[in-house]
């Protein structure tokens, strides 16, 4: 594919096709036969009874529980605690598919961070007229008071999470980035701390990548982003507080990182400088972590009800007293119109053709690619462009009439808040259903960190859409996940 | 240094904890008492309901069992053993990152225990034994902070409210006992055997003062002790000792610092002599300890957490 803008006049050929034929399994090819990444894992789980498995998913269940990686549910007389639905069979990636997607996201993420240098400065991308204007400073996620602001490494999205999925040829493609706070990373180190105890025969002969290290290359990659002329920096995680639902994350991450966990009630700008209170007087910060939408952390700058972040916080980082990590204003790069044009802008700052694909995308903004759109609505699926979680969205042969024509209707009224993909069948991996093991609709989400350099952590977290059929992963839709090995090339393996 | 906030978590975490331990200790103690219907096992659940602050201290005594029940499940009731318990797990949550997964662990398991939708059901099947286990793995807890956590700060805030909670639920306990409430005197056998279960004190009392029981010698024992650890005179030392390990703030050494009320606190239990305070009256003597405590208690959280931010700003 030359580029992610479909040519909707041109007869770009629908997907629809691909619907009805089987998807990309993870562990068998179309004939059947199991890869040979999944072999050992094959040959251990045939060994296995049913109840055996089930024993080992309940250990599976029990160290979540155990660990509190679990989501409140109140309810009126007493609250429950529930686990995040988690599956015991990982998903396994071989090493030469690692390393096509470990150069792809570098490309990728090196490409959108100088995107997001230029457009909060010179904008000369725009001037160049490779994307249109108004789709970039009109977007919601578009922060005006980020303009001109100096960014250590021109690193703006320092952890970005991309999801990939794999196209109907079996190949790795971006459905979307996500730059701003990319959550999911604790559950990627969580559930490989709870396979190691479920598998850990397999798991040694396997040959996998240790992720274990992501804590550490959070932290040197949070303080590379410190001014220079302050050693040894001062990072903390700022959460909105417990009961968020990622809090579980910004607990682990702050304590494997050993910084400290702050709510914006910890906080004091005074000066221009962002000071934390602790049980000696203030004490000063030079990096935020922050697990806080770029709405809330600053009630004077963006929005004013907000309890989460620190008043003054953004003059600070105007200032260049604190860094706030990711840079606020990245949404704009992630958004799901400008996803359209990442082909366009790896070629336009770095000369080369993209390495991971995009999903072809129809901008509703365009009348002619709209009105394909609406011819194809039971065949599409449909976004909002500012929405996310798997919100806002029609799945085209999932949905009734009615839903298509509320859809249609949303179209005609807001064109340009919407785009279009093509009903991809994410590819299959074996999960643990009641006792049978079938195939669940897997996604990947890998992360990377872009500091001094770029890194990409050699695991992912890998979301399952836990009911059968379903193509959606996200947790807020009844979304499960499972552990995910990539394999070494046994190159590094020592005899 | 560390988070004012945190800090008082893991005060708070400390006191819950002692709190929730010392509830189920009296409920166990007034459970086995009242198996026997004697004058005495009434006066052990007055006693043990009075000591934790109930108002128809009387009136629920005649019925041990339900008082017990509520005591311990209770979630209305923001005293009982499993609203102490969530108290302190949801503070032990909000500083997830400062204790250790070994000491979070355990107090995560005693939380889902109290919380099983069949708590209640093997309460009624085996209440001492419900309790019994709950205190075992209450000890567990603070034997894993103990064992795991970095004896630092973090930790010393933690202890600090084990013990000004435990100094103050032992002083509640002295006071029903001693103070000037009470009509007369508790002379009789079986009700000072109880008192001294309620202060896990029995053992340690025996090696003392052999199985001699005198209202006297346990007012002395619980009060002024050195050594026994749930004496309030071991208590307050140990806040001392913790308070003075606290890097501080350099205007929270003056006269309402806590370093100071902590010491005088100590200093007046160590000297103490027990002629002296019945000849004073054990009930003011008690009145006056505890208030201290609350004062210490008060000045902590002024100095750590709710201070003024124009002392601390950079001149």
């Amino acid at each position: 594919m030359e580029s992610g803008v479909a040519k909707a006049e041109a007869g770009v050929p629908m997907a629809d096709t691909f619907a009805t034929t089987r998807p990309h399994d993870e562990m068998r090819t179309m004939a059947g036969d199991v890869r040979p990444q999944y072999a050992a894992l094959a040959a251990r789980i045939a060994t296995l009874t049913s109840d055996e498995l089930s024993e080992r998913q309940r250990t599976l269940e029990r160290f979540f529980l155990l660990q509190g990686i679990t989501f409140t549910v109140y309810g009126a007389e007493s609250s429950t605690e529930r686990i995040i639905p988690t599956d015991l069979l990982p998903r396994i990636i071989s090493a030469e598919e690692w390393s096509t997607i470990e150069r792809g996201l570098t490309q990728r993420l090196k490409a959108l961070n100088m995107f997001l240098a230029d457009i909060y400065s010179g904008q000369q991308i725009l001037m160049d007229g490779i994307i249109p204007r108004d789709l970039v400073l009109g977007a919601p996620s578009y922060q005006r008071e980020m303009q001109n602001l100096y960014v250590p490494h021109q690193a703006y999205a320092n952890v970005c999470g991309s999801d990939l999925i794999r196209q109907p040829g079996g190949d790795f493609a971006v459905l979307e980035d996500n730059l701003r706070v990319p959550s999911g990373v604790s559950y990627m180190l969580a559930n490989r701390e709870a396979s190691k105890r479920v598998f850990p025969g397999t798991f040694r002969g396997a040959g996998v990548r240790p992720i274990d290290r992501y804590p550490d290359l959070l932290l040197t990659t949070l303080k590379s982003m410190a001014a220079e002329w302050r050693p040894n920096p001062q990072v903390v995680v700022l959460t909105p507080g417990v009961y968020n639902s990622a809090y579980f994350e910004h607990a682990y991450l702050a304590r494997l990182m050993g910084a400290p966990l702050v709510e914006g009630r910890d906080l004091v700008v005074h000066d221009n400088m962002v000071y934390m209170r602790t049980t000696a007087g203030l004490r000063r910060i030079d990096v935020i972590y922050r697990r806080v939408d770029d709405d809330f952390i600053d009630p004077l700058t963006f929005r004013r009800d907000s309890g989460l972040g620190a008043a003054g916080l953004f003059n600070a980082y105007r200032a260049g007293n604190v860094v706030i990590c990711n840079a606020p204003g990245t949404g704009v790069a992630d958004d799901k119109a400008v996803y359209a044009y990442v082909p366009e802008i790896i070629r336009y700052y770095l000369g080369e053709d993209a390495i991971l694909p995009n999903i072809e995308t129809f901008l509703c903004r365009e009348p002619a690619q709209l009105s394909h759109v609406l011819a194809n609505l039971d065949k599409l699926v449909v976004k909002a462009v500012g929405a996310s979680g798997g919100y806002g969205m029609l799945v085209g042969p999932h949905s009734t009439k009615a839903q298509q024509d509320e859809f249609a209707a949303a179209l005609r009224a807001d064109p340009d808040n919407y785009i279009a993909q093509p009903t991809i069948q994410l590819s299959t991996a074996p999960c643990l259903i009641g006792d049978a093991i079938e195939p669940r609709h897997v996604d990947l989400r890998p992360f990377v960190l872009s500091g001094e350099k770029i890194v990409v952590n050699p695991g992912a977290l890998t979301r399952v859409a836990m009911r059968k059929g379903s193509l959606v992963v996200n947790s807020s839709q009844g979304g499960g996940s499972k552990d995910t090995w990539v394999l070494t090339d046994g190159k590094d393996l020592h005899p | 240094m560390m988070l004012a906030r945190v800090a008082d978590s893991l005060y708070w975490i400390g006191r819950y904890v002692e709190r929730a331990e010392h509830l189920c200790r009296l409920s166990d103690v007034m459970l086995t008492a009242t198996l026997d219907r004697t004058e005495s096992s009434s006066e052990i659940a007055r006693i043990a309901l009075a000591a934790v602050g109930d108002p128809e201290a009387a009136a629920k005594a005649r019925n041990p069992y339900e008082a017990v029940h509520a005591l311990v499940l209770d979630r209305q009731d923001s005293g009982s053993v499993a609203s102490s318990l969530a108290a302190a797990r949801e503070n032990a949550r909000q500083v997830r990152d400062q204790i250790t997964s070994e000491t979070w662990e355990r107090l995560n398991l005693i939380h889902l225990r109290m919380n099983d939708p069949n708590a209640a059901r093997t309460f009624a099947d085996g209440s001492q034994a419900f309790l019994h286990e709950t205190i075992a793995d209450l000890h567990l807890f603070k034997g894993a902070a103990d064992a795991t956590m970095s004896h630092g700060e973090g930790w010393r805030f933690l202890l600090l409210g084990v013990y000004m909670e435990r100094a103050q639920l032992i002083g509640a306990l002295l006071e029903v006992c001693f103070g000037d409430k009470r009509g007369r005197a508790l002379s009789d056998h079986t009700a000072l055997t109880a008192l001294l279960r309620m202060g896990c004190a029995l053992e340690p009392y025996l090696r003392v003062y052999t199985a001699d029981m005198q209202a006297d010698y346990i007012l002395e024992y619980l009060l002024l002790d050195e050594d026994f650890p749930r004496s309030m005179r071991f208590c307050t030392a140990r806040i001392e000792e913790h308070l003075a390990s606290i890097s501080h703030p350099s205007d929270a050494t003056g006269l309402s610092g806590p370093d100071r009320l902590a010491g005088r606190l100590r200093a007046r239990l160590q000297y103490a002599d027990i002629g002296e305070v019945q000849a004073e009256g054990a009930s003011a003597f008690l009145g006056g300890v505890l208030d201290e405590c609350a004062g210490v208690h008060k000045a902590i959280f002024e100095a750590f957490v709710a201070y003024p931010l124009e002392q601390r700003l950079p001149a």
